[in-house]
């Protein structure tokens, strides 16, 4: 254990991370890097990415919450160590995008009014669940929780954006190249931590499986919410018409050109994907994936 | 990676908390002293052979400054959860990478030294002292005490250790010599914290200042004993000692708590 924990150290995050990647970045991305105009003077295109933006925000603060509410009930101190890097990497994430809402003109003392008035509640009840098992000092079912469930699913969310804005939209697109870098350690460190754990503590298959089976239930409610929502397609509709200066550039995700892709195709190849993920990432660490209903858009 | 600020003393007050807690502030602030680091200390730096004697006790020193990194970091993860506001939730996470990045050195330096199993090890030989202080300051974090748990943490504990790694490191062997001043860079920030922290939130209501002062009675006793093992086990003279006094009642007299 103690090997495979040496490329989750301290040592190793500064050397792959700060003085790594993060190296000549100011905020995630490049130092003279700015929003689109498009963005900014579009009040459809400008509300949709704040919109978005605050959903990033949302999660994240899970995600800072949850990890460094784990350090303290982590069993050996590599595992603790870990944990602290990642709840560093998740305050970065928290103000990166909290940054992205201010470069999007919302003025500070509006924050969070903003944040309260565009989280996703189904994305509000995933972190919940996940929340209440931190709140229990629950390592094991924390973990799955946080770093397969949640990073999971940010993982294969922010890879898609990445997708999506690479062209249109380089400083987001590089903000976002940072996160999905993170979250790659930290899925990593899930996987590999957890597997021992759950073969220590069996009886806490059902509870884990049970939990999973909610927080993916709400995260596809989140997606439902939306890719069919009305404004949604509206937005897309926009955005074609407001981009559409000669051949778009393609951005293919998963076999999807994600540029001509109608909201419900996008939202299904994003849900096949994770789920697929998860269904795999759970097998490895000897948890069965439970399929959760299909939700209905609100 | 270049800071989004130039001056940030040219900034109005609340932007100047912003920013000197913020992530981009903290990246700034370690890059000077931690970059090409091997487990905290210059790659170049020579390790010498210690006597018997020498390399025991400075193993048992390194147990005990394990338990109180681990406070640290298991106090700071812990007091994220309760911070009131996002700025002190994002400094509060550096100071928890930093914690993680000390307890990490210490082990490490235990391992140099010969300690097969440092966490065994630091079970065994930390001083009981320091064992109860990370205790009582765990407790204030779990009771949910924001204003207590920051004394305890960012002023009493961090005070404790800034004074205590400071007298070490002027007769450490080279590698801890090292090791333990890039520490004492990140301390001296972690202290800052607490003290402009607890000053602001007694400005807004001096009630506060009553319940800080009884919580540093309580605590009192616990820090000077520990602070008498630290120096015992480095084998500090009561007469060249330093005044952990001194630093730590210049602190609180800052803060009116005296």
């Amino acid at each position: 254990m103690t090997n495979f924990l040496d490329a989750y150290s301290i040592q190793y995050w500064l050397e792959s991370c700060p003085q790594g990647y993060l190296v000549d970045t100011e905020y995630g991305r490049g130092p003279d890097e700015k929003e689109p105009d498009l963005v900014l003077e579009d009040p459809i295109l400008r509300d949709a990415a704040i919109r978005t933006t605050v959903q990033l925000v949302v999660g994240e603060r899970c995600a800072l919450a949850s990890s460094s509410g784990l350090v303290g009930c982590a069993p050996d101190a590599p595992s603790q160590c870990f944990l602290a890097t990642q709840t560093l990497d998740e305050a970065r994430h928290v103000e990166i995008f909290t940054q992205r809402l201010y470069d999007l003109g919302v003025k500070k003392k509006e924050l969070e009014d903003v944040i309260a008035r565009y989280a996703n509640p189904n994305l509000v009840k995933f972190a919940e669940i996940l929340l209440e098992k931190v709140d229990k000092k629950d390592f094991v079912a924390g973990v799955v929780g946080q770093n397969v469930v949640l990073e999971g699913m940010a993982f294969s969310v922010f890879e898609m954006m990445e997708t999506v804005n690479r062209d249109p939209n380089p400083k987001f697109a590089h903000t976002l190249s940072g996160t999905i870098a993170d979250e790659r350690r930290h899925v990593g460190f899930g996987e590999n931590r957890i597997g021992s754990l759950i073969r220590q503590y069996p009886e806490k298959k059902p509870e884990i499986e049970r939990m999973q089976k909610d927080m993916s239930y709400f995260m596809l409610a989140t997606f439902a919410d939306n890719f069919r929502s009305n404004a949604m397609q509206e937005e897309v509709q926009h955005a074609r018409e407001e981009l559409d200066t000669g051949a778009p550039a393609k951005a293919t995700w998963q076999g999807v050109d994600l540029s001509q892709a109608e909201p419900e195709e996008i939202e299904a190849v994003l849900s096949d994907t994770i789920l697929k993920d998860f269904q795999a990432r759970l097998g490895r660490i000897g948890l069965e994936y439970q399929t959760p209903s299909k939700p209905q858009a609100a | 990676m270049s800071g989004p600020v130039d001056d940030v003393h040219a900034l109005e007050p609340e932007d100047f908390i912003e920013e000197v807690h913020s992530f981009e502030h903290w990246f700034e602030a370690v890059e000077g002293y931690l970059q090409g680091l091997d487990h905290g200390h210059r790659r170049d730096v020579d390790d010498v052979v210690l006597e018997a004697p020498d390399r025991d006790r400075l193993v048992a020193t390194l147990c005990s400054y394990a338990v109180a990194e681990t406070a640290a970091l298991e106090a700071s993860s812990g007091l994220i959860a309760i911070a009131p506001n996002r700025h002190a939730k994002i400094f509060l996470s550096t100071q928890t990478v930093d914690e993680g990045r000390h307890v990490e050195v210490m082990l490490n330096r235990l391992r140099e030294l010969g300690v097969p199993d440092p966490e065994a090890e630091v079970d065994r030989r930390a001083g009981p002292s320091v064992k109860r202080l990370r205790g009582k300051i765990l407790e204030l974090v779990n009771a949910r005490e924001w204003d207590a748990a920051i004394f305890a943490q960012n002023v009493a504990l961090e005070t404790m250790e800034y004074t205590v790694f400071r007298a070490h490191a002027r007769n450490a062997d080279p590698i801890t010599k090292d090791l333990l001043e890039r520490v004492l860079r990140d301390e001296r920030r972690h202290i800052g914290f607490g003290e402009n922290e607890l000053g602001r939130r007694i400005r807004q209501d001096k009630q506060r200042q009553t319940r800080l002062a009884a919580v540093k009675t309580e605590l009192d006793a616990l820090v000077l004993q520990t602070f008498e093992e630290a120096m015992d086990e480095i084998g500090v003279p009561r007469s060249d000692r330093p005044t952990l006094g001194r630093d730590y009642l210049e602190t609180v007299d800052r803060l009116g708590l005296v």
